[in-house]
């Protein structure tokens, strides 16, 4: 039995829109905002989960372990070469968690 | 290579019937990764689950599952584990599951130190049915059943659990989810009954009256009561007071199995052995 499945080509983090209810969590624990909500109205909440700035992405895994609808992955070390956490991608996650897990106007 | 959940889920039934950033599907999934972790083959697991929120588990794993009364799982699987002894049960519950309806299946079989996991989600509410105190709900909450405010004193899942004889006993929280991991795989590879609570959060009927609106309000709050077992331990009693340390918090790899002690049972009515004395136990009294 394999336990494992095949990032996307060039993929750091993908996500399965049909499981996503948009309850925030991972845009919440996200530490380089990589992560948003953007208004989707067939979604329950009105919302939906995007990856905005994928060449951000550290590769720390945390939303995959937050997620309790198994919607997000986030791809091996090994599949994608992950960046480093930069000031910018640290301020764009708190502009976004301050802004109602919504990606504010100017980024 | 990201780990695929679909090989131990039943996928016809995804997405999950919970609500929206619930704490039970992070257990789900946490319990997922310490299966593989620690290499178990899902036709050798049973899983038991009660009645609550927490009872979707036995539809959403794809392993021999079995979904029963309220409060009643340590019982089933009390029954299952005799009868498979060289099998893994688990049994999922809710803090009304197995601490109300079910406190005297739960104490009785942390007593007896059977080989079960039990895997007690603590939401500190009854969330399916819309916010009734539950054993765990904090004095001074709005329920339902006690619209002026709460006060029941609460129990203390973990010290209740260590004092009814349960050989491996830990808390843990969602907000965790690695160190979760961790905690579970330890709880299903211990031989005896383990017992490991999991703080979690029920934002939309513990939160909605008591001022946590979002799940991460809720999973701050959990933090806010919880410590580590080493800050716990440094601690005067002064400060201690409110909070609840997490880790393992009791661990006795000397206690005997009751399948073990069953199996002589059966050996002295085979006439392979002629009775069982005191001697034959760790603990004497």
């Amino acid at each position: 039995m394999s336990s494992n499945m095949k990032a996307p080509e060039n993929t750091p983090v993908w996500v399965n829109t049909a499981r996503c209810k948009a309850c925030d969590k991972c845009v919440d624990v996200c530490p380089a905002g990589v992560l948003s909500m953007q208004p989707e109205p067939s979604s329950t909440l009105g919302a939906m989960i995007s990856v905005i700035a994928p060449e951000s992405c550290i590769g720390c895994g945390e939303c995959e372990l937050t997620c309790p609808d198994f919607a997000i992955y986030v791809a091996d070390k090994s599949e994608f070469k992950f960046s480093k956490l930069t000031d910018a991608a640290k301020q764009r996650a708190e502009a976004i968690t301050n802004n109602k897990y919504r990606l504010p106007a100017g980024y | 290579m990201a780990f695929n959940y679909d090989n131990f889920l039943r996928v016809d039934k995804m997405p999950t019937l919970w609500c929206w950033g619930c704490g039970d599907g992070v257990v789900l999934k946490a319990y997922i990764r310490a299966i593989d972790s620690l290499g178990w083959d899902k036709n050798d697991i049973c899983l038991v689950s009660g009645i609550g929120c927490s009872g979707r588990f036995s539809s959403y794993v794809d392993c021999n599952t079995v979904h029963t009364t309220h409060g009643r799982t340590i019982a089933f699987a009390t029954g299952i584990k005799l009868a498979n002894p060289d099998k893994h049960v688990v049994c999922v519950a809710g803090d009304g599951d197995a601490l109300a309806i079910g406190g005297n299946h739960t104490i009785h079989g942390c007593r007896r130190n059977i080989d079960i996991t039990l895997i007690l989600i603590n939401n500190f509410i009854y969330g399916l049915t819309n916010s009734q105190t539950s054993p765990t709900t904090p004095q001074g909450f709005w329920t339902v059943s006690q619209q002026a405010g709460n006060i029941d004193p609460t129990f203390n899942a973990c010290k209740l659990a260590i004092a009814a004889g349960a050989s491996f006993v830990g808390r843990e929280k969602v907000s965790e989810p690695k160190k979760l991991e961790k905690l579970i795989a330890k709880g299903l590879a211990h031989k005896g009954f383990s017992f490991v609570e999991v703080l979690s959060n029920c934002h939309i009927n513990l939160g909605r009256k008591n001022k946590m609106n979002s799940a991460m309000e809720n999973l701050d709050w959990i933090d806010s009561i919880t410590v580590s077992k080493t800050k716990y331990d440094n601690m005067s009693e002064e400060d201690r007071k409110n909070l609840l340390p997490t880790g393992i918090l009791h661990e006795d790899d000397n206690a005997k199995e009751y399948c073990e002690m069953y199996e002589q049972v059966r050996q002295v009515h085979q006439g392979k052995r002629k009775t069982i004395t005191q001697d034959d136990f760790a603990k004497k009294i």
